[in-house]
């Protein structure tokens, strides 16, 4: 049987207390907030603590903040400096899904990461092995650094990529192109010609879409 | 004088091209280059619904060395150009090239990527573009039957 939310909501807040920054619960998934110093304590007690028993992470992954809930521009890029109002502190975040199997109940852990220019998070391969390659791939799209990380490359783009492509300010056909070069016999990069060409939606949103 | 024993056993007269390209349109050897979905199209042209056999070329390699028709079947990341260019290059001459679907042939759906070659032609040269996303295997097997008629064209031994 799975376990109640609402009884999970408030076991979490008599365990871990003063380390949850917010605790929300929305379309029957409850998501945490943690501070970025006390990540690892966190999630030390979220996996051994048998009132949880976070025995799995399914999901590492990436959010760049910097033009959420903002009006999207003409063009449809997101571009940092069109940002009208930042509705977070910090830019970036690292979001965890969790599964207890024992409880058979999910939670979503975001970190906000301190730093904007060079984002910093601790690693949690050390409590769960499959944040491994999640790690890795949040550090290939957003340029998050995991330290303790064994072995954080880029695993996704291209050997040698220069850029994070999910940051909002990473064009979307960015800088370079592939093309065959006859006289060098390999294949080389140069300056991308496409023209950018970014199709913005018509969104129809909800009056306090993303203000909560 | 010498032909008189051949004139009672029959013989047929042709060309040395017509010979070449006979051999060269029956046994086409491709090699197994799927990179996404058109891939599971490619199969089923080489099944038994299809049977790329029929025509000479449903002998699927695994090694580039081995064949001389390589079927690029999906999208071409920057990331796999210079191995798909490596392949094409240690293929035995003469080779051929079919791109099959919307992505290798110029981008297709994601054209406009940053990590997507916009058309396998910027890599290698192609013979055959076969469009659709992804093309059905009977469009597929259009694709190798105008590449048959394209090399019955060549009438030079020239490399």
């Amino acid at each position: 049987m799975s376990l109640d939310l609402n009884f999970l909501s408030t076991n979490l807040k008599e365990t871990l207390g003063a380390y949850i920054v917010s605790l929300n619960q929305a379309q029957g998934e409850l998501t945490m907030v943690a501070r970025a110093s006390e990540m690892l304590d966190v999630f030390k007690r979220l996996q051994s603590n048998e009132h949880f028993y976070f025995d799995q992470l399914t999901d590492v992954c990436g959010v760049d903040y910097s033009a959420y809930g903002s009006e999207i521009s003409e063009s449809g890029m997101y571009l940092s400096d069109e940002v009208t109002e930042n509705l977070f502190k910090h830019r970036f975040a690292a979001v965890y899904h969790l599964l207890s199997v024992k409880n058979n109940v999910r939670l979503r852990v975001k970190v906000f990461a301190e730093d904007d220019a060079a984002p910093r998070l601790n690693s949690v391969v050390g409590i769960w092995p499959s944040a491994n390659w999640f790690e890795r791939e949040t550090f290939d799209m957003f340029g998050i650094v995991f330290l303790g990380h064994p072995d954080l490359r880029r695993i996704l783009t291209d050997y040698g990529f220069v850029g994070n492509p999910f940051r909002k300010d990473f064009p979307l056909s960015g800088h370079v192109e592939m093309h065959y070069d006859p006289e060098q016999k390999r294949v080389v990069y140069k300056p991308v010609t496409v023209e950018p060409r970014e199709i913005t939606p018509r969104t129809i949103r909800e009056e306090n879409y993303s203000r909560h | 004088m010498g032909i008189e024993g051949v004139l009672e056993k029959g013989f047929v007269t042709t060309s040395l091209d017509t010979v070449i390209n006979y051999t060269r349109t029956g046994s086409l050897w491709p090699m197994t280059f799927g990179l996404a979905c058109c891939a599971v199209e490619m199969m089923h042209v080489a099944l038994s619904r299809y049977d790329l056999d029929r025509f000479g070329a449903g002998a699927f390699r695994p090694s580039p060395r081995q064949s001389d028709l390589m079927i690029v079947a999906g999208t071409l990341c920057n990331k796999m150009g210079p191995a798909l260019r490596k392949v094409y290059d240690q293929m035995a001459e003469p080779r051929y090239v079919i791109s099959m679907g919307s992505c290798a042939n110029g981008g297709g759906y994601y054209h406009y990527s940053y990590s997507v070659v916009r058309g396998c032609d910027r890599i290698i040269p192609v013979d055959i573009y076969v469009p659709g996303c992804p093309p059905t295997a009977e469009a597929l097997l259009y694709g190798v039957i105008q590449l048959q008629k394209k090399i019955n064209r060549t009438n030079t031994i020239a490399r």
